[in-house]
Formats: C-alpha cells, sequence, structure tokens
C-alpha cells in the first residue's frame, strides 16, 4: 500500500507550494480579495503562465491533467495559499461543463487556457437549497424553435467580470427533478441579464444574476435539451473535490501557523505550549485534521467509480464541513486577540475555511444525502 | 423557591418597557437586531436619554445621580434592553471605573469624574492589556514614574476598545519592580489628549475597528489622577474585572436572536421544506435554546446569592463562559442558516448613504463577520481558558 503522491505530483505540489510563499503575499491577496473585483489580475495571469490550469484540464482539451488525483494536489497547494483567483470556477466548474458540450463550446475551454475568456457557471438558486438538481429558473421554447430564459440565480462567485454564463435551467419537472435539467452557454452582454453584486467576508466578490426572456439559440445549449443534469452533477462533485482539498491546505498553514504561536508566545513566564490544557486542544486538532485528509484521500480514490463517488464525496465534505470549523475557532481562540486581527495571517485562512462549508451544501446537507445513498 | 418578581419589580418592568418603546430610534434597533456595528453619535444620542431618566447609572448612589438598583432591577433593566435591541451602554466608564472610583477614589475624583460620566463630557477606555501581557496580566510594563507633581508614563497598551473615542484612559502602569509583580501595579487615569500618545488602529478579522494600540512616550499625568494608593491597582483591577463579567450572561440578547433566527429558519427552504423542519436543524437550535434556559436559571441562582449578599466570586466565571459560548452558537447557527447568504459581507447595508445592491434578507449583511467577530467574547474579560482555571482553583481547589 502506497499513499505517496507520484514524483510528477509531488513535484507540482512543491513547486506551487514554494511559488505561493514567495510571490503571493498574503497582504497583497487580502487588497485584491477585498478589492471591486474581488481577486488580481496580474496574479491570475503569472499563475497561469505557471500552468496551475492546464493542470485541472484534460489533454484532449489542451490541458495536462484533470484527474482527481491532480486536483485534489493542486487544490490543496492553492488552499494553502488562500489564493482567491478563480481556478475553481473556470478552471473546474465552467472547463468540466464546456469539456461536454459541442465543438464550439469545448474550443471555449481551449480559450480559457489562452486567457481570451472567463466563463463561469450559474446554477446555484435559492441560497439554502444545496441540491445540485434544484432549478428553477425556466427554459421556455419558443415557436422557431429558440429559447428564453427566466430566473434567478444568486451567489455567484466571480460573475461580475464574467464572458460566460453556463446558465442551468429547466423545461420540465419539479424544482428538484433530475429530468427536465439543460445549461445554455451565453455571452454575458446579452439582452435581458441583470448583475447585483457584493462583497464576501472570505475574499472574491459574489452576484445575483437575473435573467429575464434572454434568447437562447438551439447551439447554445450544452448537452441535449432537458438532459444536463448529469453534467453539472459531475461538475459539482469535481468542485467539491476541489474545495475540500483546498480546505486541506488551509488547515494544514493554520495548524502550523498555530503551533509556531503556542512555541513563541509567553505567558506566566513560559510559551504558552507548555500549558497541558492547550496542548490537548493542539493534539486534538492534529487528530482531526487527519482524519480529514483521510476522507478527502478516499474522495479522491473513488472519484471516478460511478457507484461510489457521491457517497464518498459528501462524507468528504461532511468531514470537511465539520472539522474545518472546529479547526478555525479553535486556533483563533488559541492565539487570543493576536488570532482577531486583520493584519495576521490567520483569520483569513479562518473565514475561508468556515465559508467552504457554505459552497455546494453544508456539513448538515452532506450527512442527509449520505444517509440517503 | 420562588421565581416570581414581586410586585414592584413587575411595575419597574413595565416602566423599562414602555420607556424603551418611547425612546427608542427604530433606525438603531434596526442595525442592532441586525448585528451591524453603531456609530459613537448612535451611542451617545441613547446615553443621553438614558441619562435624563436617570438610568444610564441606575445602580449608581442617588448621591451621584443612580437609582440605587439591586442586582435584580439591574437584571430586569438589561434585559427589557437586551429583548428590545437597545444599543448596550458602552461600559467602560460607568459599568467600570465608576465602581472603582466609588470604592478605591478619593472624594475629589468622584466628585469631579463620576458626573462627567453621565453627562458624556468623558468618552472612557481601558488600558489593561499589553503586547506581552493578555492573560498574564500582572507582567505589565507600561511603567509610570514619579517626577513632582507628575508621573511620566512609558510603555503601550493594546485591543483597547473604542480608544478611538475615548478622551480619558484608566490604566493599569508599573510604578515599582520591588516584590512580587502584582504589588508594583498602581491604577491612573490619564488624558488621552496629553502629548506623547498616539493611537494607532487595530482592524478586526471582520474588517471593523473597535480595538486601538496605544503608545505612549513621556506623557505626563498628574499625580493627583492616581487612584487610591500607589502599588496598590492589582486590587482594584480585581475587583473591577468581576463586575466586567457578571452582567456577561446575556440572556435577553441572545433569546431576542433565537426568536430572529427561528424567523430566518421559517423563511429559508432547504429540500422545499422551511428550514426549520429540518430535523439537523432544529435538533441544533433545541440544544441552543435548552442551554439558553439553563443558563437563566444559572444566572438568576448567581443573582440570588448576591442579593442574599453574598460576593460573586467563581461564579461570575461559570457565567462568562456560558454567556459566550451560548452567543457564539448562536451566531454560528445564524450563518449556517443563511447558507449561501452567509458568504455577503455588507456591513453598510443598513447605514445611509449605501449605494450597493440590496442585501436580502437584512441579516445577511454582517452575519459572518458577527459571526467572527464574536470570536472575542471568549477571549476578552479574561479568556475562557482563563476562567476555567479560575473555576479549578477557587471552587475545585485543585
Ligand atoms: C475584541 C477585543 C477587545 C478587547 N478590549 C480590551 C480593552 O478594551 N482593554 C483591555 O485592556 N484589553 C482588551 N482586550 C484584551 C483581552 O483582554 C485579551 O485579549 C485577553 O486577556 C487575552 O490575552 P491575549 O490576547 O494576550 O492572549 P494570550 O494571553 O496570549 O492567550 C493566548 C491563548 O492562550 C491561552 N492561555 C493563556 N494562559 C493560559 C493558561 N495559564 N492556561 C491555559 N490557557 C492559557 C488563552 O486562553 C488563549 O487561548 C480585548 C481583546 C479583544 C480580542
Amino acid at each position: 500500500m502506497d499513499f505517496k503522491p507520484s514524483p510528477e505530483r509531488q513535484i507540482l505540489f512543491d513547486t506551487l507550494k514554494k511559488y505561493f510563499e514567495n510571490e503571493y503575499s498574503l497582504s497583497d491577496r487580502n487588497i485584491a480579495a477585498h478589492s471591486d473585483l474581488g481577486y488580481s489580475k496580474k496574479a491570475w495571469e503569472a499563475m497561469r503562465d505557471l500552468g496551475i490550469l492546464e493542470s485541472l484540464i484534460d489533454p484532449e482539451l489542451d490541458g495536462f491533467g484533470g484527474t482527481a488525483l491532480d486536483i485534489s494536489t493542486v487544490f490543496e497547494a492553492l488552499g494553502r495559499g488562500l489564493v482567491v483567483e478563480p481556478f475553481l470556477e473556470v478552471g473546474i466548474l465552467a472547463a468540466k461543463v464546456l469539456s461536454k458540450g459541442n465543438e464550439a463550446q469545448k474550443s471555449l475551454v481551449k480559450k480559457i487556457l489562452e486567457n481570451e475568456c472567463l466563463p463561469i457557471l450559474a446554477h446555484s438558486e435559492t441560497d439554502t437549497e444545496y441540491s445540485k438538481s434544484f432549478v428553477e429558473t425556466k427554459l421556455s421554447v419558443e415557436a422557431d424553435g429558440s429559447y428564453k430564459i427566466s430566473g434567478t440565480k444568486r451567489m455567484i462567485k466571480h460573475a461580475s467580470e464574467a464572458t460566460h454564463f453556463l446558465v442551468t435551467c429547466r423545461n420540465t419537472g419539479d424544482a428538484s427533478s433530475k429530468e427536465g435539467i439543460s445549461i445554455a452557454c451565453i455571452p454575458t452582454d446579452r439582452e435581458g441579464i441583470k448583475i447585483d453584486s457584493f462583497a464576501t467576508i472570505d475574499g472574491g466578490r459574489v452576484s445575483d444574476l437575473t435573467f429575464t426572456n434572454v434568447n437562447i439559440s438551439s447551439e447554445e445549449l450544452v448537452g441535449e435539451l432537458g438532459m444536463s443534469y448529469s453534467i453539472v452533477s459531475h461538475a459539482i462533485d469535481t468542485g467539491i473535490l476541489a474545495i475540500c482539498s483546498e480546505a486541506l491546505g488551509i488547515m494544514e498553514r493554520i495548524k502550523e501557523l498555530t503551533l509556531e504561536y503556542l512555541k513563541t508566545r509567553k505567558q506566566f513566564g513560559v510559551p504558552i505550549g507548555k500549558f497541558q490544557a492547550i496542548q490537548h486542544r493542539m493534539a486534538q486538532l492534529l487528530v482531526e485534521i487527519e482524519q480529514a485528509r483521510s476522507s478527502v484521500i478516499n474522495a479522491t480514490i473513488y472519484f471516478d467509480d460511478e457507484t461510489e463517488r457521491e457517497k464518498t464525496i459528501s462524507a468528504a465534505k461532511f468531514s470537511i464541513g465539520k472539522i474545518g470549523t472546529l479547526v478555525a475557532e479553535e486556533s483563533i481562540q488559541l492565539h487570543g486577540g493576536m488570532g482577531m486581527t486583520w493584519e495576521y495571517d490567520l483569520g483569513h485562512y479562518a473565514k475561508r475555511l468556515v465559508l467552504i462549508d457554505h459552497e455546494f451544501g453544508d456539513e448538515d446537507f452532506h450527512l442527509q444525502k449520505y444517509i440517503s445513498l | 423557591m420562588d421565581l416570581n418578581f414581586t410586585k414592584k419589580q413587575e411595575n419597574f418592568q413595565i416602566e423599562v418597557r414602555s420607556f424603551l418603546n418611547d425612546n427608542l430610534e427604530p433606525q438603531v434597533v434596526e442595525k442592532v437586531k441586525n448585528g451591524i456595528p453603531i456609530t459613537k453619535e448612535d451611542s451617545e444620542r441613547w446615553h443621553q436619554k438614558l441619562n435624563e431618566k436617570g438610568w444610564l447609572a441606575g445602580t449608581w448612589p442617588k448621591k451621584y445621580g443612580g437609582k440605587e438598583w439591586d442586582v435584580v432591577e439591574k437584571f430586569i433593566f438589561e434585559e427589557e434592553c437586551g429583548s428590545a435591541g437597545a444599543p448596550r451602554i458602552v461600559p467602560f466608564g460607568v459599568g467600570m471605573l465608576a465602581p472603582v472610583l466609588m470604592k478605591f477614589g478619593s472624594q475629589e475624583q468622584r466628585d469631579y469624574w463620576l458626573p462627567r460620566m453621565l453627562t458624556g463630557e468623558d468618552w472612557w477606555c481601558q488600558g489593561y492589556s499589553e503586547p506581552g501581557s493578555g492573560s498574564d496580566l500582572a507582567s505589565l510594563k507600561t511603567s509610570a514614574v514619579r517626577d513632582g507633581d507628575y508621573y511620566i508614563v512609558n510603555g503601550q497598551k493594546t485591543w483597547t476598545t473604542f480608544a478611538q473615542h475615548a478622551n480619558m484612559i484608566f490604566c493599569l502602569v508599573r510604578t515599582s519592580n520591588e516584590g512580587k509583580p502584582q504589588e508594583g501595579i498602581s491604577f491612573i487615569l490619564i488624558d488621552m489628549n496629553s502629548p506623547g500618545i498616539e493611537v494607532r488602529p487595530i482592524i478586526t478579522l471582520d474588517g471593523s475597528h473597535e480595538v486601538n494600540e496605544i503608545f505612549f512616550s513621556d506623557v505626563k499625568v498628574p499625580v493627583k489622577n492616581l487612584v487610591g494608593e500607589e502599588n496598590k491597582g492589582w486590587t482594584y483591577a480585581k475587583y473591577l474585572l468581576t463586575h466586567e463579567r457578571t452582567g456577561n450572561a446575556n440572556v435577553a440578547v441572545s433569546k431576542r436572536k433565537i426568536q430572529k433566527l427561528k424567523k430566518l429558519a421559517d423563511d429559508a427552504k432547504k429540500n422545499e421544506q422551511p428550514l426549520s423542519n429540518d430535523p439537523m436543524f432544529a435538533s441544533r437550535l433545541a440544544q441552543i435554546e435548552i442551554d439558553l434556559q439553563n443558563l437563566e436559571i444559572t444566572n438568576l441562582r448567581t443573582l440570588a446569592s448576591v442579593e442574599n449578599g453574598e460576593a460573586p466570586g467563581a461564579e461570575s466565571s461559570i457565567i462568562k463562559i456560558l454567556g459566550s459560548e451560548i452567543e457564539q452558537d448562536i451566531d454560528n447557527l445564524t450563518r449556517k442558516s443563511l447558507g449561501k447568504r452567509a458568504f455577503v459581507n455588507e456591513p453598510d447595508a443598513l447605514s445611509t448613504g449605501y449605494n450597493g445592491a440590496e442585501v436580502f434578507p437584512k441579516a445577511a449583511a454582517y452575519a459572518s463577520g458577527k459571526y467572527f467577530n464574536h470570536r472575542k467574547k471568549s477571549i476578552y474579560a479574561g479568556s475562557n481558558e482563563i476562567q476555567k482555571n479560575i473555576i479549578s482553583k477557587l471552587m475545585l481547589n485543585l
């Protein structure tokens, strides 16, 4: 049995880790993450030059990676760096959807790699429905065979700069039915689209999108009319694997920061790490983070197994949600006032870690899903 | 056992309620209820209204403008304020320094400083913590050296809440390096406008500005601003801390927040059902409610013992731990119940001049920010670990 990554992936991870440590300053990141754009175009371009996007995309679409192992390796490194640029939204969600499309849509993936477009998946609707099949945005078929869509998408990350939206919509079935879901790939300047965007607590902008009678041609559907649930579902599962790996990278970084602090911060004449009450808390964090890592490994191994994927993905997302919040809260507490400051790195890692539980289903949702599978 | 209020207490409760009803500004209540920070001016206007009624410092003796409330009346007042969404009375002057001056200050100090707290002429802040001295407060280094009629103060304080608003600070300073560290500490009052003081903001992880660093270089403080005796400051400081920790139960505030959370959960949908019907959510909520009901009784038991003349000792540590953790649990569940909306951070959404997109529900504007900001509750006023050390030592004799 061997849990070591392949030498190539280890090199990729180490290269990225070093790059983020040396070139991706957290204070610059924080300024960009809370700016009107929500990330840094300069950092985005510099990181693209490293080949990060290629490592997320299949060779047949001009990438050189795209497997579950590639994705978890890269996202763990992105988590360590607390990277806010849209690798998840563009490199995973949009690219996975477009890779199932027609030739024109597939060529958009190549354009992503050439930095010529920024497509964004617009799927999530109400704030508290996490089900992958929850779609109320309406697709109506017009007399001439073209379509119109109307509806609202909420909390779409990095949407304000997008060139294309991949909009999920339905022409038949109940709100949560897997049948009847289509995806439309449209340029964002199409008439009838309104964007309201908000600042976020963990960096990046989110937007509510309103579509009012937006015209769609039949060539703009990704996949067959009403048959695209499996495309969205697979893209989101890949997204879950990615952010669970990101969370692992964050937790490892938090562990390092906290351990360092316990060894250097002195009160009552000794490093606070000498207090047994503190030692046990830190030891517990280590135990939990090891469990989190195992859950992600499990999800990675079974990712291509159609019968096991959803169950191991839900198990991982549940574990990451539960453990992530604990790690964030405990690490702040163990730092005392220092953990509360903007100036110090920890808080920014903690915020992202907690908010990962709000993306693609929280711990409760995935526990219930696990039970149902 | 009798958990009922007396007739007199009931009447007082009714009076408080109607006062709040008539005097609270809806726009400020809206901010408080949505967890959004209020401005200095919001606080000042509210203090003034309370002062006109004689309720800004209800527990004070009548001769200083108080109403001599007992613990139950204080409790009733705070509970009613909490549930109405009134701004919290900024505690540093009326709630913290005043009891110290009344017990240990000179008559001249009382006559001068107490009225100014009521009128709002002075805004106080608390200068205890230093970069090297948080939990181990007695190790503090900021020094005050006697020079004729003045002390010359040098050093640094940190985490000072609202120092940016304050014109006065009460400080613990080192006046002696002899003996145990506790034995060389004095309690002095410093004018924030003195030459040699610099205040720098510390921004917290949620992006707000409530705490600061303060640098003192050769700051001249008149000797008459020493409270009590030189090198006895530790006793006064500890006396103040027990005052700081009581009133940490926050039961009414937590109850109001639970009501708000229930409403959010009724309106939100999960699996096409109200979130409040979700068994996982319902179980989390019920556990918090039970914890809070228990705390309400635990808190009343503590109050009853104080009413009977027993001093609140380590019991105030129990209340501090529970009060902070339960409020954190509610903030946690509120954030969770907002689902994806919890990403939003627009704390200005309820202020005039906000021109961004409307945040709906309003609670989402700052719910995550509040959740992170309230991690402070288990850190300040003596961290919860320190409270457990106190319980271990004083109640368990371990
Ligand atoms: C938002 C905010 C507002 C504040 N406002 C004020 C203010 O207005 N005025 C003021 O003077 N101070 C203020 N404080 C400071 C506050 O009182 C201190 O942060 C607190 O005492 C903890 O000190 P520290 O931050 O230095 O943490 P440390 O003392 O360094 O503690 C770090 C960690 O070690 C733990 N620890 C320390 N010693 C022990 C031990 N013996 N056993 C077990 N665990 C231990 C702590 O519990 C904590 O988890 C504020 C703090 C915050 C966060």
